[in-house]
């Protein structure tokens, strides 16, 4: 027990160190951290919302309980999503696998110390939804201590079973999956995964107006379906345990329900133990072996031909995005979310909001010409200036940056080929854009053609000032792609920069009275974006010239 | 000519080489000894541009790497230590890529890209992905894209480590043929057999500095004839 305790500890601190990590990551978690407090407190608020209004009408007829079942029901549901992607990349995608498998330990022993970060992850959504949850009921309810105390003992225990279960079942099917045909394939599934998740929840939102009405409707919803919600904790038991102890905390059944709850969960983990020795290292040995293929001579042949430097530089660049699982899904599927949550904004806004399809076709036809330009443009400055690839051009090299050192390419073509790969993936997110802005809020083709046309410069400006930012300060010393990514300042910076710069101007023009009419409006932000474009480039020069040979010493 | 002139590289207030000049003639395998740690990378990163030179001066058959660093690396077939490049591009695309870089033209690609895959045992592999390559494969996919535009002098960071026998016989006869036509071969080893049965000359760094530069029977001479190359290293290196 004492080996497994070293072992999970030191994987803990090695997923947790800071060692090595730069002062602007650092930096990055610090803001992260400060960024979740008014969260935290919108959540609450939300919560309270929801949970008042259930309580208030299901508290009169005694089914109170019908909250926290629900309440532990749907942190069951979400704690196994998040939980799918967290165990199948920890389990069998980690590029540290293998070196824990040469090491004196039991299967189920190197399960438990590749499963305390997953576990441990998922204590911020447990932390997030759960805990707000269960205080704001107990408020509502006006419970003593031994109701907190118990909630806290549940509240602890909760995220064991999802996550138990899940594990036992991703190591159960993995057994019979020939990963290492596709564990690039696999990778990539569970990043598309997430982004369905997302828009998903986003559409189950936009579906109601207020946390307070979502509330009702659900209360309206259990009181009338009494009978489909005792069948679902049927299948949710510990939901069902956990709730009545919680209701009803002082008396004897309540006690009798929380140690059968913490029984019921104990056998839990021992089942987990006993599949963890049993299965895990079946899916997980001989991950790293390669498939053989048939071999095509002609194939080979033919890919040889001689192409200009620039374009092949780009073409590395492009291949490298779509076969690396975590840069297709962090920055492909990122790019898209942004207007794939604009189509379900204006798609699913049913009710005639601000955004509707009614509302903009409206818009278009009475606000001035000039305006409508101005506000599209920095419209597609935001959906731009939030697209990871531009801010990882450099990063993403990690330390094979230095194969562009000893062989004879320009830095300028190498940085350039950077560039092109970025503002080709953001014409992406451009053309997803356009294509809802014609199809549904009826553009006219004069407005779209100068929009896309400014669209182009300003995706060019947003692409060279997000390499520069990269080459000013990479992160090129990871171990997993994913901390190209992860708690860098580089991509809030990069926003806030480019909605500076771009907003002054539109703001500027937006406010001066002897601008006036499309064509004129167009024409001097055009002048103004070719202008930046050339400052931007200045800029990019210098940086190459002072960072490009050092960022990796 | 690799001509190294009083060169100087720090890394945050540590000298990792002081004031090291050497030159080394054409024709000649130079091989670049020292225990780990002494300073044979950082000298290796200086010659071939991957590191700013702080103090001193380094030229390639003429081309200085810092004034001129396009002309000094495409002279230049560089096999780093790490074989870590590229590993998305599958083994074609590699060499491509490469070929592009250095201007071959299709036909002599094609055929240099058929030959040195076949000497390596790698052509049936070339269409996988370098991420599914072992070390070995990856360390002749690397040679093999050095070697297909013919540099005159080629700069290997340990080549031979990973290399099963076969390969390793083929990379040293084509070393040998290599400092035959008058080229330069430049490498970093710790296996000092190879080190007697391959250098003309060699140089043994220390804590930044050239302990010993010479050719093998100078340096058999200075030391005890009957002392095998493995005491003369330990001996030079023993301050450590």
């Amino acid at each position: 027990m004492n080996k497994t305790w070293k072992l999970v500890r030191t994987i803990v601190k090695m997923q947790f160190s800071l060692a090595g990590k730069s002062t602007s990551e650092q930096i990055g978690y610090a803001f992260l951290f400060i960024f979740a407090i008014p969260f935290s407190i919108f959540i609450f608020y939300a919560i309270d919302g929801i949970v008042g209004g259930l309580y208030n009408i299901l508290e009169p007829a005694g089914n109170e309980s019908f909250i926290l079942g629900l309440l532990f029901i749907s942190m069951f549901v979400v704690l196994i999503l998040v939980s799918v992607g967290s165990i199948l990349s920890s389990f069998y995608f980690a590029e540290d696998i293998e070196s824990f498998l040469s090491l004196p330990y039991h299967p189920f022993q190197i399960m438990l110390g590749k499963s305390a970060v997953p576990f441990i992850t998922l204590y911020v959504t447990n932390a997030a939804v759960l805990a707000p949850g269960l205080i704001v009921f107990g408020m509502h309810s006006g419970s003593g201590v031994l109701y907190y105390i118990y909630a806290l003992i549940l509240w602890t225990v909760t995220p064991v079973l999802p996550f138990v279960l899940t594990a036992i079942i991703v190591m159960y099917g993995m057994r019979f999956l020939n990963l290492s045909k596709n564990k690039d394939r696999m990778k990539i599934f569970a990043g598309l995964f997430t982004f369905i998740f997302i828009i998903g929840i986003n559409i189950v939102l936009r579906m109601n107006n207020s946390s307070t009405d979502a509330g009702e409707d659900l209360a309206c919803l259990i009181e009338e379906q009494n009978g489909l919600l005792n069948t679902i904790t049927t299948f949710f038991p510990t939901a069902y345990l956990h709730s009545i102890t919680l209701t009803d905390p002082v008396s004897a059944r309540g006690f009798l329900f929380l140690v059968l709850s913490l029984i019921i969960i104990a056998c839990a983990f021992v089942l987990y133990l006993t599949a963890g020795q049993k299965l895990y290292f079946k899916g997980v040995l001989g991950l790293s072996g390669g498939s053989k293929k048939k071999f095509d001579e002609e194939k080979i042949t033919k890919k040889i031909k001689q192409s200009n430097v620039l374009f092949i530089s780009w073409v590395r660049e492009m291949r490298t995005i779509f076969r690396t699982p975590t840069f297709f899904t962090q920055i492909i599927v990122q790019s898209l979310v942004f207007p794939v949550l604009f189509i379900v904004v204006i798609l699913f806004d049913s009710n005639g909001g601000d955004f509707s399809i009614s509302s903009l076709g409206s818009m278009v036809e009475e606000i001035e010409p000039k305006r409508f330009i101005l506000a599209m443009t920095g419209f597609t400055v935001f959906a731009l200036g939030i697209n990871p690839a531009s801010i990882s051009s450099i990063s993403r090299d990690g330390k094979s940056w230095f194969n562009h050192l000893y062989m004879p390419i320009k830095a300028e073509t190498v940085i350039m080929s950077k560039v092109w790969a970025a503002f080709c993936i953001n014409l992406l997110t451009l053309l997803v854009i356009g294509a809802v802005a014609f199809i549904f809020a009826n553009i006219p083709i004069g407005i779209g053609v100068i929009w896309f046309g400014m669209s182009l410069i300003i995706n060019w400006i947003t692409s060279v000032a997000g390499t520069t930012l990269d080459l000013y300060t990479p992160n090129l010393q990871w171990t997993d792609e994913r901390e190209v990514f992860k708690g860098r300042l580089i991509g809030i910076l990069a926003l806030i920069i480019e909605v500076v710069v771009f907003g002054s101007i539109i703001l500027f023009l937006w406010n001066v009275d002897w601008l006036e009419g499309l064509w004129m409006t167009s024409s001097i932000l055009t002048a103004a974006f070719i202008l930046l474009s050339f400052v931007c480039h200045l800029i990019l020069k210098k940086v190459i010239r002072t960072h490009y040979y050092s960022i990796h010493q | 000519m690799i001509d190294i002139q009083q060169v100087t590289k720090e890394f945050s207030g540590k000298t990792a080489v002081k004031n090291l000049s050497l030159t080394v003639e054409d024709g000649k395998i130079f091989g670049f000894l020292g225990p780990n740690g002494a300073g044979k990378s950082t000298t290796i990163k200086m010659i071939t541009g991957i590191l700013p030179i702080e103090q001193g001066k380094i030229t390639i058959n003429g081309f200085d790497i810092t004034e001129h660093p396009l002309e000094a690396k495409k002279r230049i077939g560089y096999v780093p230590d790490r074989s870590d490049v590229f590993l998305r591009l599958k083994g074609i695309e590699y060499l491509n890529f490469i070929a592009d870089v250095y201007d071959v033209p299709t036909d002599i690609r094609k055929k240099r890209i058929e030959y040195y895959a076949k000497s390596f045992g790698i052509y049936e592999s070339l269409n996988d992905h370098i991420l599914t390559y072992s070390h070995g494969m990856r360390q002749k996919i690397v040679i093999s894209g050095v070697l297909l535009h013919e540099p005159e002098v080629w700069i290997l960071d340990e080549p031979l480590t990973g290399l099963d026998p076969k390969s390793s016989y083929t990379l040293k006869e084509m070393m040998r043929e290599h400092a035959n036509k008058g080229n330069i071969v430049f490498f970093s080893t710790h296996v000092l057999e190879v080190v007697e049965q391959l250098c003309d000359e060699v140089a043994i760094i220390n804590n930044g500095h050239i302990e010993f530069l010479g050719n093998m029977s100078e340096m058999k001479q200075q030391f005890q004839e009957d002392d095998n190359l493995e005491k003369v290293f330990l001996e030079l290196t023993q301050n450590e």
